[in-house]
């Protein structure tokens, strides 16, 4: 016993008490954490966990660590200095620890204690001779720390001009994540110095800290060097522990939270309308990067600053979340196709709203009980929803084509129906939500329809996720149309050439996966002319339903933005395939706006249309 | 004698003896709402009115006139479609008002 305890004070200095405290400390909270966060997941979430343990999910999120924790190739696509940045600091550190391992393993003899590796050169014999290996080690430690000093000073340069890193607008960061932030600064260039100072006073040979380390000593004399070194040393490790015992209460808990994360997710576990502990691990994982601030159009047009998905990810971790701003958001899902970490922004914020205003819906809607004001025997349902009630053109446009192609059609709420459910969940309250869905589902049911075709990407939405329609097939009025002209069952004038362009709706784009049928049926009946973001880059029209805070005027800057964007594109009339955003656009955009039913109809052979 | 339509009982509001805080309050929290001119552009659109006797200009009008009484249990009819919003000659975010008497008149 006696003998292990002067072997590992052989490797001890009061400097590395901080270090170790910090180590521990980090190590306790972030177990704890994952271990009660992991024991509270539901039983099917468990399941699916021990299902996909040992096949390909494993391999492929292990190879997904790799590129996204450590390469962070994701944040390359936005910008190539902010992958840079990102890359150099996680990757360059984590081979600086592995190095610095094989280093330390090899050159230090007896039971090497954890400091003494993190700590390898001030515990190292400077008469020892390792021979070559020791000299190729040293200089590749020294280009690690350059490496990481290079992403350091990138992010210096980042808080100073964001702008020229590919963000207009970084995240404005609290108090604690400002701590982390210091200390993460410094931790490097102190390291440079310490390592530089020990270097000079061993006479041990790198190119980067071995030559500073000489020039150090001959300027500043071996006394001073001495003193210095031993300050640096404290310094280093004091701010080691600053990092490691704030990163489980800052935004670096990411660091680690992205690796069960990517595990998680790739055995299939999401995130859903109730809370459960898994959205602890999508909302630790945030890095608070700030990515999803730029193509905030809250932000960006209506200069609201305080809801986007970092800070509402933020105020719901530390329990601050107040409804205004889980309420102040379009749900667009913008910020989501550029989240580096493949956060469930959306389904997070829905159940943000769900936990605080879902109310027991016992008697809600008790009224429409029995209720039926469908018309129609056809096989093929067609369900407005309210929105295209209120855009009557689009609903004779459809009554149009229906004609033209000889179907037979149900009208499901031609007459005034029940809504589909989805602008109640949005706003959280989903049971009551449930109660319409139950009475929307029962009416489809009750009238045997094989198709089931709306023209509002909202209920399309809510239809395909939620009501689970067996035996019925859910189809946007732009996917029917496009079939009933492939089948050859619309005759169509030949086409005028007329220039359009084309919003893709957020419902029925990003939240759907349909882009390319509305664009099929553009190009039979004129020609398209693309914004310049358009996919899942599209703009949203500032009318979102999920958005119940926002005002008139915020609405209407968002959606007056969009002009400039149609006008660009020289196109003689807007389309788009969303009675919604057609509302929208239409407020600000001085050229014609459509639905795309209508500028299918306006060219049915025959003068059939309405 | 069924003349297939009613009309409403008169009533009156009397100003001084309702209690008008909450009225107050959700007209400081939504300035906006001030801004109606109750012409029932909202009640006319409505999907839920269009069902049921759900009357939303009603309900607000007497919601801000301090009579809350029902009120949110008749605001429990709503669907939220977002239709009123739409049709509100004044741009009213007429979904937040719905969400707002829900919240502050539960326990009326």
């Amino acid at each position: 016993m006696e003998n292990i305890g002067t072997e590992i004070l052989h490797y001890y200095d009061h400097f590395v008490v901080p270090f170790t405290v910090g180590v521990i400390v980090l190590f306790t909270v972030v177990i704890y954490k994952y271990v009660r966060w992991f024991v509270k997941l539901p039983g099917a979430d468990k399941h699916l966990v021990r299902k996909g343990l040992f096949t390909r999910s494993t391999l492929g999120a292990c190879v997904e660590v790799v590129s996204e924790s450590l390469l962070h190739r994701k944040i390359f696509k936005v910008n190539p200095k902010l992958g840079y940045m990102h890359m150099s600091l996680a990757f360059g550190w984590f081979l600086l620890i592995a190095v610095g391992w094989v280093e330390a393993s090899m050159h230090l003899t007896g039971i090497v204690p954890l400091h003494a590796h993190v700590f390898y050169k001030f515990f190292a014999d400077p008469n020892a001779d390792y021979g070559v290996s020791g000299q190729v080690l040293a200089n590749v430690m020294d280009l690690l720390l350059l490496f990481v000093l290079s992403g350091v000073s990138l992010a210096w340069f980042k808080r100073m001009r964001s702008r020229a890193m590919g963000m207009k607008r970084a995240t404005k960061h609290t108090a604690g994540d400002r701590i982390a932030l210091f200390a993460l600064w410094f931790i490097f260039p102190v390291r440079l110095l310490a390592e530089s100072a020990t270097s000079g006073l061993k006479g041990m040979e790198s190119f980067l800290t071995g030559n500073i380390g000489h020039w150090m000593v001959s300027v500043f004399g071996v006394y001073n060097i001495e003193q210095f070194s031993g300050v640096m040393w404290w310094t280093y490790s004091v701010l080691l522990a600053v990092f490691f015992v704030s990163m489980p209460f800052s935004r670096y808990m990411h660091i680690f939270t992205e690796i069960p994360l990517i595990f998680l997710r790739r055995y299939r576990l999401r995130s859903t309308e109730r809370h459960k502990t898994y959205d602890h691990f999508q909302i630790e994982a945030c890095s608070r990067c700030g990515i999803c601030i730029d193509p905030c159009q809250l932000q960006a047009d209506a200069g609201i600053t305080n809801v986007q998905s970092v800070y509402f990810l933020r105020d719901r971790r530390y329990h601050k979340l107040s409804g205004a701003v889980a309420e102040n958001c379009f749900m667009c899902g913008r910020c989501e196709t550029k989240c580096p970490v493949g956060i469930e922004l959306n389904t997070l914020r829905l159940n943000s709203r769900t936990k605080m205003f879902d109310v027991p819906a016992d008697g809600r809607y008790a009224y429409v009980r029995g209720m039926d004001t469908s018309k129609g025997e056809g096989k093929v349902g067609f369900f407005a929803g309210c929105m295209t009630l209120l855009n009557p053109k689009t609903l004779r446009a459809m009554e149009a084509i229906f004609k033209a192609a000889g179907e037979d059609v149900w009208w499901a709420d031609k007459d005034g129906g029940v809504c589909c459910g989805r602008p109640l969940k949005l706003a959280g309250e989903v049971s009551a939500a449930a109660k319409m869905m139950e009475f929307n589902k029962s009416l489809f049911e009750k009238h045997n329809i094989t198709t089931l075709v709306t023209s509002c990407p909202i209920c399309l939405r809510v239809f395909r996720e939620e009501y689970d329609l067996k035996g019925i097939e859910i189809l946007h009025h732009s996917q029917y149309i496009l079939r009933l002209m492939e089948q050859g069952r619309l005759s169509m004038e030949e086409s005028d050439g007329r220039l359009f362009t084309y919003h893709d709706p957020c419902e029925l784009g990003r939240g759907s996966g349909i882009y390319d049928e509305p664009r099929a049926v553009i190009n039979a009946v004129g020609r398209l002319a693309e914004v310049s973001q358009n996919r899942e880059e599209a703009f949203c029209c500032g009318s979102g339903l999920a958005n119940i805070s926002i005002d008139d005027r915020g609405q209407n800057k968002i959606s007056a933005a969009l002009a400039d964007r149609f006008a660009e594109t020289g196109a003689e009339e807007v389309v788009t395939a969303c009675p919604l955003c057609k509302k929208a656009i239409a407020r600000n955009t001085p050229l014609p706006v459509a639905d795309i039913a209508e500028i299918v109809s306006a060219r049915l052979g025959g003068r059939q249309q309405a | 004698m069924d003349f297939g339509f009613s009309i409403n009982r008169p009533r009156a509001v009397d100003l001084d003896k309702n209690d008008l805080s909450v009225s107050r309050k959700a007209l400081m929290e939504m300035p906006e709402w001030q801004a109606c001119i109750g012409c029932g552009g909202c009640t006319a659109t409505c999907t839920a009115g269009n069902l049921t006797q759900f009357n939303f200009r009603k309900v607000h009008t007497l919601v801000r006139r301090g009579d809350y009484q029902g009120a949110y249990e008749e605001m429990n009819k709503c669907m939220l479609c977002g239709k009123c919003r739409l049709v509100c000659p004044r741009g009213i975010n007429t979904r937040g008002v719905v969400m707002m008497i829900k919240r502050l008149l539960s326990e009326y």
